[in-house]
């Protein structure tokens, strides 16, 4: 069976499901084909898309396969994934493949693992999906334009034994900046945005889409995927009276838990995997609101309770994922590395004095400093080598007045502790949320060899020098 | 060029009407201001409670399109403070020291405001020490900035 018809008869399928509504929302879903067939195509290329409802016009942006997002791509955990990238934007592109442990020239970073792709060219990735979870993929070339313009998808993989859920859905929340005549704004690359909090936007989509509300049956019980693919804008979201239960974090799971003060956090990069019971009553609707910005809250979307009732009861279903086979850290034997993060608006280093080097840097447009460093390219020596095999805890120190959402390639790390004091969760994640003058404890095993990047994912941030590069030796790597 | 001056003369001259106006209604009224800033932004807070110190009533509003208004205000990107405050009909960016807001108001040259640009130590509501004089400079639609005030 090709590939084409595969998608063909699944939008037909979902084309005639009772939710109607949602699935206008959903990202069309591949499946891969067998190892001997064609790969997928994903083909990078400007287009339109209707991302604000009728009667105002569509977009101009740049998409994969036509549509933001690009294609839900879906496998089975262990299963390889083959996808040939086709660039036809007017630059050179890679796709980065957030969160799954590849090989290291599988990654897609541009320089340090493969050069980009060129205008009209094409590159195969292949490489197999270690872990079951929620995952996405999007450009690592000039990415504050390229996925701010909505190049980006989610890449799912679900486990052998899933969790029983009557719905599955994903939400790629995005942000955009939007001019009047509902273009998006030029101004990539701002001064203001490097060195504040990043390309922050004024219309969210979920699904490419701003929707008004969602069906939902009273009693049903959803598995929700949250991505955040915005450049910049990290979402709070309050689910009103509902009581979502986080169940994973970046992909891997977690002890199922309520969230902090009720308020479900995804920075940008992040993924939360929720379980949320439907409560309501049959014709009512709850508003899910977005509460991070003080006094800058607004309105999601409202979750709309269809006529009948699924169930009356909420389900006694366990929400245990099973556990994904990450290596785990030995504490006793871990060597400890001290990272500091400066720079930006407000800083300590601004604020105090001193450091005149980097206040010299940040007037040529260096804003942010790891170590002292700030990255002018995805070229640079090492922060750190660590012998693979070995474990390693990272003490980052954010002595900046801002949020960090910092993203390691390559590996999962567990989060150990904030300002000193234990995780209750020991939370496996690929991307953390700093706070400001947070104070942030991970640790892994550097199993995975190569150069692998280590940046914030405020995407401006990471441009004006907020990256660095962790290189996990083999013994046979180059130095 | 003249053309524009004239314009810009009409809008003084109403703006001085209004301010005249506003002086026998009530001479204690305080000048009013609308601070847009950014939403986790500490230091524009401690300028807006710098403004109300010196006489202002000061409207603080969080906003992400700061950038934005600060380009419509018509400040280039290079010369933008960190937030942007409308006094009237001035736009005043960044830490201007209250000498120089206050001179602005007194002379009302025929300009669209001031910016003091970036957040220079030591400046009003920034804390830390002075490193240089501050270069205060006028902004004006379709005219390069010019140093008004250097403190």
């Amino acid at each position: 069976m090709t590939l084409n018809r595969l998608i063909s008869r699944r939008q037909v399928l979902r084309t005639g499901a009772a939710f109607t509504a949602m699935s206008a929302l959903s990202p069309a879903r591949v499946a891969m084909a067998g190892p001997t067939e064609d790969p997928f195509v994903l083909r990078a290329a400007a287009g339109q898309a209707a991302l604000r409802p009728a009667p105002y016009g569509p977009t101009n942006v740049w998409g994969y396969n036509g549509s933001v997002p690009g294609p839900e791509i879906r496998v089975r955990q262990g299963d390889r994934i083959r996808v040939l990238a086709r660039n036809g934007l007017d630059e050179g592109t890679t796709v980065h493949w957030h969160g799954i442990r590849t090989p290291n020239a599988m990654d897609g970073v541009p320089f340090l693992t493969q050069d980009p792709i060129p205008v009209g060219g094409d590159l195969l990735y292949e490489f197999d999906a270690p872990d079951a979870g929620t995952f996405w993929y999007h450009p690592h070339q000039r990415s504050s334009e390229q996925v701010g313009r909505g190049l980006y998808g989610p890449l799912i993989v679900e486990e052998a034994n899933p969790i029983r859920v009557d719905r599955d859905l994903t939400w790629m929340l995005d942000d955009w900046r939007m001019t009047g005549d509902g273009q998006i704004a030029t101004d990539f690359g701002s001064r203001h945005d490097a060195a504040h909090g990043g390309r922050i936007g004024n219309s969210v989509t979920i699904n490419g889409q701003i929707p008004e509300r969602i069906a939902v049956r009273s009693g049903e019980r959803i598995r929700l995927r949250l991505v955040n693919a915005a450049n910049a804008r990290i979402f709070g979201l309050d689910f009103g009276g509902l009581a979502p239960v986080v169940v994973a974090l970046d992909g891997q799971p977690v002890a199922p838990h309520a969230p902090d003060g009720d308020v479900v956090l995804v920075g940008p990069a992040m993924r939360v995997d929720l379980v949320i019971d439907m409560t309501g009553k049959p014709g009512e609707s709850v508003t899910v609101t977005d509460v991070f910005y003080r006094d800058l809250e607004y309105r999601l979307v409202d979750l709309a309770y269809e006529p009948d009732r699924l169930r009356d009861a909420v389900p006694d279903w366990s929400m245990a994922l099973p556990p994904n086979p990450l290596a785990e850290p030995d504490m006793q034997a871990a060597k400890r590395h001290r990272i500091v993060f400066n720079g930006g608006m407000m800083g300590q280093m601004m604020m105090g004095g001193g450091m005149g080097s980097m206040l010299e840097q940040m007037r040529e447009g260096n804003m942010w400093f790891i170590n002292g460093e700030a990255a002018t390219g995805h070229m640079m020596d090492p922060l750190l080598v660590l012998p693979q095999g070995t474990s390693h805890v990272l003490e980052m120190d954010n002595r900046t007045a801002w949020h960090h959402p910092m993203h390691l390639h390559g590996h999962s790390f567990r989060v150990i502790a904030r300002n000193g004091q234990p995780t209750r969760h020991r939370e496996w994640q690929d991307t953390v949320l700093m706070a400001p003058e947070e104070r942030v404890e991970i640790a892994f095993v550097a199993d995975n060899p190569g150069d692998w990047m280590f940046h914030c994912h405020i995407l401006e941030h990471q441009a004006a020098g907020m990256m660095g590069v962790i290189r996990v030796d083999s013994g046979t790597t180059k130095t | 060029m003249k053309k524009l001056i004239g314009l810009g003369s009409l809008g003084t001259a109403g703006a001085a009407a209004v301010f005249a106006l506003s002086l026998n209604a009530a001479p204690v009224a305080a000048q009013e201001a609308t601070l847009y800033k950014n939403p986790q932004c500490g230091c524009c807070e401690s300028y807006a409670d710098y403004l109300r110190e010196n006489g202002f009533t000061v409207e603080v509003k969080p906003t992400h399109d700061l950038a934005q208004i600060s380009r419509d205000a018509g400040i280039p990107e290079d010369f933008q403070g960190c937030h942007t405050t409308f006094l009237g009909d001035y736009v005043v960016s960044g830490h201007v020291p209250i000498d120089v807001v206050k001179k602005l108001l007194d002379e009302r040259p025929d300009i669209a405001g001031l910016t003091l640009p970036g957040m220079p130590l030591g400046s009003p509501g920034m804390g830390g020490a002075k490193q240089e004089p501050f270069k205060i400079y006028t902004v004006e639609e379709g005219v390069n900035p010019t140093v008004y005030a250097v403190e």
